[in-house]
């Protein structure tokens, strides 16, 4: 029967890289890089105009390639984009967007203090991370990937988000007592 | 449509075509994009673009939203969109256009057939349904109410995610060939009100007011209520009773249909509270129970109603919380006329059944693992039967009691497999207790491509009306020591993503149900009681390629096979047809305004029980959908003008069943303000 062909079929071909969840991750990717747009750094932040734009991810990256095939073909705003990955803390250089994985978001503490008011766009997709201090947080609703944004959290950092974005996100406030 | 005999070649043919795109369509992820390609087209879109791309995830196969993809089982996600553009009216509508599912109306109700398996007159007690995680079959007679008795109006729901296969292990009674979550809109997806109003074929009106809200970030309110009035067909005829006495075989104005639904939600921080609570009351036209043909006064009130407390709550980054508790209620009452030589007298039964219950959910993730495990207590404090034709024959009251304890664990074994692990013991205070674990392997060999090798085991208690109902010793009688029904399962899944818009799922599966309650007539009184009879057994396969487009062109094509026969004799199954085949497709007429769908089902032939057979037929839904300006503002600062979306959605059905034709002409307004 068909299946029986196709499983036979399946069985045969060569193994690919990566896994199922890529639809989730690549959307969250396009995210990433288009969200860029609606962001406003203040002077301060790292390398000029003619810099390239950097993108880090902090944690064991579930992007794969998404994020470097993005950066390979497209700029932001005439600018070059960098992809930068960091194991640990102690690895992190500056970067415009930082994509905590679910690891570190879940830690949030020691990632706020080594970030503390620089201007960099926090990104995760972990529960809560946004009353925690994550700029923007993914979220699935309805079978769509949304967002949730902490806009205290970025006027902090120095960071304009523009009300196009405002008005597609779901605002919250940060967790009381916490900063 | 009228019938066509051509049935089988077409179906046959949709099945080749079916089957010929699979190869085609499988050899193209080799050369056509990874996921990191999908990123780079994705990352063209504009934001509100992205707001709109859907990733596939399912609460009900695991009891926390996943991805369809590691869900431990087949899973159709049907979604609101789907009800819109294809018109659907109730939830046997929506079940109808899954693989493998067929409905059958006698009406009075609906039923739900799945995989080959649906005799007539059972209450289809082996579905779970689930309201938001809330269980709605009933503790008398184990039904799920998917017709118009259906405890949510259709248009209020968000989506209904249907897991195939067997669910117990996590549920308990009654997922045996499958679970279904019907997920509510919430006060989020409403902002404002709604009013609906509705007209259609064979004097049917029909009106609903929904209202929801956001207050803050932490209230939220939903409600909705729908009236619904259908004379029905003036004159059905019955070739059965084509006799003088009986009206030459025609019922005239027996088949009415009138209800009203009444659903509200309310939460608060951690707190969920709701109500639901339907009320309906149908003619009986068909002569059924051996009641008097052609009148009027035969006919049933079904009421259900429950009251549910849900709290959740993260207690860390590793464990959260689920406690509910709920009281429910499910009423019926039957007035029966029958023969008693002059006008005809008329029989009452009623049965009454109130249960409260509460559960408890804790999911733990660690490293590799994610074991979600809990318990649950419920106690059916009143099931209550009476029955009078004058002289009462029947007043009987019983309690019984429940409790059950369940766990799963997902364990990564390696990056791409998975073993998902779960058992559920529950112990019933009349027969004692059952046992049923679940396996499911799961294997992602390369990108978009997901194998599942299943195997369940799942029960079905026996229900309040098969242990305790009798007629006072004319045609039934009781039978307090019937045993559970259990089901094994074996399922094979291929889910494989073809491109970036086509998805295919293949299901090959094989069951057998043992010690199925059956009616039968005891040689030694000549009554009928309900026994723990013989097995069943099935085979069948189920493959379904669905798509969506950027332009809004969306589809689903599916066919399935099924063999289920009778574990003693070998026959087939009556009610059991062999080949399904559907085809949805919706196509927009004026782009994100006016879509057309159309719905095509065939079901192949099927035995019936009196030895004879049903042909085939084919289904035909068209419905035309448009709606007015789209929301211009929604978000943040002051409040912005918002213009009326209205929602036209004429709908034209069509279908088999000797010449029957309906249509529905539903104007939906809708005003909400941006805030």
């Amino acid at each position: 029967m068909a299946t029986v062909a196709l499983l036979v079929g399946f069985a045969a071909s060569p193994l690919l890289a990566g896994e199922a969840a890529g639809r989730e991750y690549a959307i969250k990717a396009a995210f990433l890089y288009n969200m860029a747009s609606y962001v406003t750094w203040p002077a301060a932040a790292p390398g000029g105009a003619d810099e390239p734009f950097v993108i880090g991810v902090l944690g064991t990256d579930p992007f794969g390639a998404m994020l470097d095939e993005i950066a390979a073909t497209k700029t932001v705003e005439g600018r070059k984009i960098v992809v930068r990955r960091f194991r640990g803390l102690a690895d992190l250089a500056p970067c415009h967007v930082l994509f905590l994985t679910a690891t570190e978001a879940k830690h949030l503490e020691p990632v706020l203090q080594k970030v503390g008011a620089s201007p960099v766009l926090l990104a995760a997709d972990t529960q809560g991370a946004a009353t925690r201090g994550v700029h923007v947080n993914f979220f699935i609703e309805s079978n769509k990937v949304r967002f949730e944004v902490n806009a205290e959290a970025a006027q902090r950092a120095g960071l304009r988000l523009s009300s196009r974005l405002l008005r597609l996100a779901r605002i919250v406030e940060p967790a009381k007592g916490g900063s | 449509m009228r019938s066509h005999r051509r049935g089988p070649a077409a179906a046959l043919c949709l099945a080749a075509c079916c089957a010929l795109a699979l190869p085609i369509a499988a050899a193209e992820p080799k050369k056509g994009q990874t996921a990191a390609e999908l990123a780079t087209k994705l990352a063209d879109m504009s934001l509100d673009q992205l707001m709109n791309v859907e990733v596939n995830t399912v609460y009900a196969a695991a009891r926390h939203t996943q991805r369809v993809s590691e869900a431990p089982a087949a899973v159709t996600v049907l979604t609101a969109e789907d009800i819109r553009r294809y018109g659907y009216r109730t939830l046997a509508d929506v079940l109808r256009s899954v693989p493998g599912f067929y409905t059958t109306y006698d009406r009075n109700y609906h039923h739900v057939g799945i995989r080959g398996f649906n005799r007539p007159g059972d209450y289809d007690s082996r579905v779970l349904v689930l309201v938001d995680g809330h269980r709605v079959n009933d503790n008398i007679y184990d039904t799920p109410a998917i017709g118009t008795q259906g405890i949510v109006d259709v248009d209020i729901i968000e989506r209904v995610e249907v897991i195939r296969g067997p669910g117990s292990a996590l549920y308990g009674s009654n997922a045996l060939l499958g679970v279904v979550n019907v997920i509510t809109k919430r006060g989020r997806d409403i902002k404002g009100a709604e009013l609906a109003t509705e007209g259609a074929s064979f004097g049917t009106a029909k009106g609903r007011l929904t209202f929801g809200d956001t207050y803050g970030d932490d209230c939220e309110v939903f409600f909705s209520a729908t009236t619904y009035d259908s004379a029905g067909r003036r004159r059905l005829y019955y070739r059965e009773y084509d006799h003088p006495t009986t009206n030459h075989g025609i019922a005239a104005g027996c088949d009415d249909d009138q209800f009203g639904n009444l659903f509200a939600k309310l939460s608060f921080g951690e707190f969920t509270l709701q109500a639901a609570y339907v009320s309906r009351e149908k003619g009986i036209p068909t002569g059924a129970y051996e009641t008097r043909f052609n009148d009027d006064r035969t006919r049933t009130t079904d009421q259900r109603g429950y009251l549910d407390l849900k709290w959740q709550r993260d207690l860390s980054d590793r464990l959260s919380i689920m406690a509910r508790a709920y009281y429910d209620y499910s009423g019926y009452k039957g007035a029966y006329a029958y023969d008693d030589g002059g006008d005809g007298a008329v029989a009452r039964e009623h049965t009454r059944d109130q249960w409260w219950g509460a559960e408890l959910v804790f999911t733990h993730t660690l490293d590799r693992h994610r074991i979600t495990w809990g318990m649950e207590y419920r106690d059916n404090f009143e099931q209550a039967f009476y029955g009078r034709d004058p002289a009462v024959y029947l007043d009987e009251r019983y309690r019984s009691r429940i409790w059950a304890a369940f766990i799963q664990d997902e364990v990564r074994i390696l990056r791409n497999l998975t073993l998902v692990a779960g058992v559920r013991h529950d112990h019933y205070s009349t027969f004692g207790g059952s046992t049923n674990p679940r396996l499911s392997l799961i294997y992602q060999p390369f990108e978009g491509a997901t194998l599942k090798a299943i195997y369940g085991r799942a029960f079905r208690a026996p229900n309040g009306y098969e242990t305790y109902y009798h007629d006072g010793g004319s045609t039934q009688k009781a039978n307090p020591s019937l045993q559970p029904e259990v089901m094994d399962t074996y399922e094979l899944v291929l889910e494989q993503r073809l491109t970036e818009r086509l998805r295919l799922t293949a299901s090959a599966f094989t069951y057998k149900m043992d010690d199925i309650i059956t009616q039968v007539v005891d040689p030694a009184d000549g009554l009928m009681v309900f026994q723990n009879g013989c097995c069943a057994k099935a085979k069948g396969l189920e493959v379904e390629l669905a798509g969506h487009w950027p332009s809004g062109l969306r589809g689903r094509a599916s066919y399935s096979f099924v063999r289920a026969e009778d574990g003693g004799t070998g026959e087939r199954l009556v009610n059991s047809p062999a080949h399904l085949a559907k085809l949805n497709l919706s196509v927009p007429v004026v782009r994100d305004k006016v879509f057309a769908g159309l719905e095509l089902q065939y079901t192949s032939r099927r035995d019936t029980l009196a030895g004879r057979h049903a042909d085939a037929f084919w289904l035909a839904n068209f419905t035309l959908y448009g709606r007015g300006a789209r929301r211009l503002a929604r978000g943040l600062g002051a409040p912005l003008a918002q213009a009326p979306a209205g929602h036209i959605r004429p709908h034209l059905a069509a279908r088999r069943g000797g010449p029957h034709r309906d249509r529905r002409l539903q104007l939906r307004h809708t005003r909400a303000e941006a805030g």
